[in-house]
């Protein structure tokens, strides 16, 4: 039978997984972008497993939050993306040195 | 054993929609090319067969006669595999269609919003294969087609999102059953500035005239699918007649009282007309929208792209909005016959 | 038999998930993350929440994905740059990423995520109702604040979206049909009395 912990591990690999992305591809700014989208996945998979598991609701209406928010980080951060292409040809994350930070 | 039994069993009730479904397809072909025909006082195909009816069987084995021709630098299988992923979704989504009372494959609660993810799916295999095939027409096709699908999308949602409220269900049986009565009991009238958008956006989300500029003849070729041919291009065309049944059977099924007569529950004519079976008068009503797309493409010329974005974004997705208010007090008001 | 289609689901996702974060094209990239995606819906709906499963696929797979590829397809990317270094990070982001899971597996081994010793929460789900009807009602009440903010959010995130990427281009023409609609005859007709006589009498 599938229990609590199937999900939690599942969780926990996506999440590394998700981490681990963000450190490959350093310089690709879309491919952090859907690392981060792994990142959140993961963590939906753990609300979801509590919530079927101890029989409250509650952690699936936060998952609904999450994909809601979710959603609107990725279209501002796609937004953020073509607008930096437009004005320095490139979406290495190295290059956003302008501010001298 | 029992569950190989009962695996056999869903298997052959998917051949029982698919098959039929595929040749509808073969024939709607023909129908269009025929009525146009007539609509353009021609003949249309009149020779393969008595009044060309094998004409689609023609096509279908010339088809899958042909070489696929690969382009060179294509994305070998990206470019293989979207016409597959533009024909999955298509014939998904009828798994929760109605085709009469209980005559549904899996009639599960939240039958709209699968349909809905399902159609929006659709894209994919338009957006990959304007991509892999490594080519300027082809990916300005792709590019349109993705635009205008997404943006069409949210004003069909709203509408649906209409049909949803005056239900109370997302079951796609419950919604045709909150739908039982005579003609003027069925969604289309209370509902009406949403149906209209339904249907056009249902049109827009096809590609099809007058919306069809991803594939756009005269400006861009064939759009998307232009280095296509054989069966990868017989796989776009089934997707996309697939699609325009499935856009037809949901109006019907959300705004034109699924399989009830339009007499339904009337004193004489009512019993009478339910003589005929449920999935008759659904062929019927889904007939007569696959005919408005013919007739559609017939008639209107093709719209600029940005006309079209315009339409939907600034036109129909307001009128959306409006009417979801409108609609929210008529059924506090407990208006009409239809939300007493 | 479920536990077996779990374990495809999940296998199939840890696949894709990892062929995200090292497919050398990011169209690639998204079409796998495309493939995650569609594996978590599935494996939410065993889990019981069908409603979020299925909006997982509508919004992400059916939007948020499509954009994803739109701005991979529009921009051009130098994809030799930005491999740059992927070998050198990978003895750094591996290391970490195996501490991590193994520490998160010590905590779920340890037995304190034990279903029956856990507090049970504050909102029950009944066993009769759907799952569609019950995320809508305690949406609609209890949690009525956090949605009205959700949707604020996105409306943000909407104007954010277009302010950032809208832009004049000097020298396109497009039509604006208000000023079309508004055309009077006198503003583009002139009419000219010609006298009769003067008309060139070549015959």
């Amino acid at each position: 039978m599938i229990g609590l912990s199937h999900y939690l591990v599942l969780g926990a690999l996506l999440f590394a997984l998700g981490m681990a992305g963000i450190f490959l591809n350093r310089k690709n700014a879309i491919v952090l972008l859907m690392s981060i989208e792994l990142i959140l996945l993961a963590v939906n998979f753990n609300f979801i497993g509590f919530s079927t598991f101890m029989g409250d609701l509650a952690g699936q209406v936060f998952v609904f939050f999450i994909l809601t928010v979710a959603a609107a980080e990725s279209a501002i951060g796609l937004a953020i993306m073509v607008a930096l292409f437009r004005n320095r040809n490139s979406i290495d994350v190295a290059d956003l040195d302008t501010m001298k930070g | 054993m029992a569950e190989l039994i009962e695996l056999v069993w869903i298997l052959t009730k998917i051949g029982a929609i698919l098959g039929p479904l595929i040749l509808s397809v073969a024939y709607l072909t023909y129908a269009e090319r025929k009525i146009i025909g007539w609509i353009q006082n021609r003949n249309g195909p009149n020779r393969v067969g008595p009044m060309g009816l094998l004409q689609p069987f023609a096509d279908v084995f010339k088809l899958m006669f042909k070489e696929v021709v690969l382009p060179s630098n294509a994305n070998r299988f990206l470019f293989l595999v979207a016409p597959l992923l533009s024909l999955m979704p298509a014939l998904a989504a009828w798994a929760v269609i109605p085709f009469g009372a209980g005559l549904v494959l899996t009639d599960i609660n939240a039958g709209l919003l699968y349909v809905l993810a399902m159609t929006s799916l659709g894209v994919y295999g338009v957006i990959l294969a304007g991509w892999a095939a490594n080519s300027k027409y082809s990916m300005l096709g792709a590019m349109r087609s993705a635009a205008q699908i997404v943006s069409y999308e949210i004003a069909m949602g709203f509408a649906l999102v209409g049909v949803l409220m005056a239900a109370g269900t997302m079951n796609m049986s419950g919604i045709v059953q909150s739908q039982a009565g005579p003609i003027w009991n069925w969604f289309w009238l209370p509902l009406l500035p949403l149906f209209v958008v339904y249907w056009i956006s249902g049109v827009a989300e096809t590609n099809r005239a007058p919306f069809d500029v991803a594939e756009g003849e005269s400006e861009i070729v064939a759009g998307f699918h232009v280095e296509y041919s054989g069966v990868a291009f017989a796989v776009f065309f089934l997707a996309e007649y697939a699609n325009m049944i499935l856009i037809s059977g949901l109006a019907v099924i959300l705004f034109m009282g699924g399989w009830y007569s339009p007499f339904h529950g009337l004193p004489v004519l009512g019993p009478v007309f339910d003589l005929v079976p449920d999935l008759v008068w659904f062929v019927i009503k889904v007939a007569g929208f696959l005919y408005l797309y013919l007739w559609f493409r017939a008639t209107f010329p093709r719209y600029r792209y940005d006309q079209i974005m315009r339409l939907g974004w600034k036109v129909l997705i307001p009128v959306t909005v409006v009417w979801l208010v409108v609609l929210a007090l008529m059924i506090l008001a407990g208006f009409g016959p239809w939300f007493d | 038999m479920t536990l077996f289609i779990f374990y495809c689901f999940a296998a199939v996702l840890i696949f894709a998930a990892t062929m995200v974060i090292t497919a050398r094209n990011p169209v690639h990239a998204a079409m796998y993350l495309v493939l995650a995606f569609f594996n978590s819906a599935a494996l939410w709906i065993m889990a019981g929440a069908e409603f979020l499963g299925i909006v997982l696929v509508l919004v992400y797979v059916g939007a948020v994905m499509v954009l994803f590829l739109f701005v991979v397809m529009m921009l051009d990317i130098n994809l030799e740059k930005l491999r740059e270094g992927f070998v050198r990070h990978l003895y750094i982001g591996l290391p970490i990423a195996v501490v991590m899971v193994v520490q998160m597996l010590l905590v779920v081994g340890s037995g304190i995520m034990d279903p029956a010793t856990l507090p049970s929460g504050d909102l029950p789900i009944p066993e009769d109702a759907g799952n569609t009807a019950l995320l809508g009602s305690v949406l609609y009440t209890v949690y009525v604040y956090p949605f009205e903010l959700a949707a604020v959010i996105l409306l943000v995130a909407i104007i954010a979206a277009i302010m950032l990427t809208l832009r004049r281009r000097e020298g396109t023409k497009h039509q604006d049909p208000g000023r079309q609609v508004k055309v009077r005859k006198e503003d583009r007709l002139r009419t000219v009395d010609l006298p009769r006589n003067q008309q060139s009498g070549s015959r």
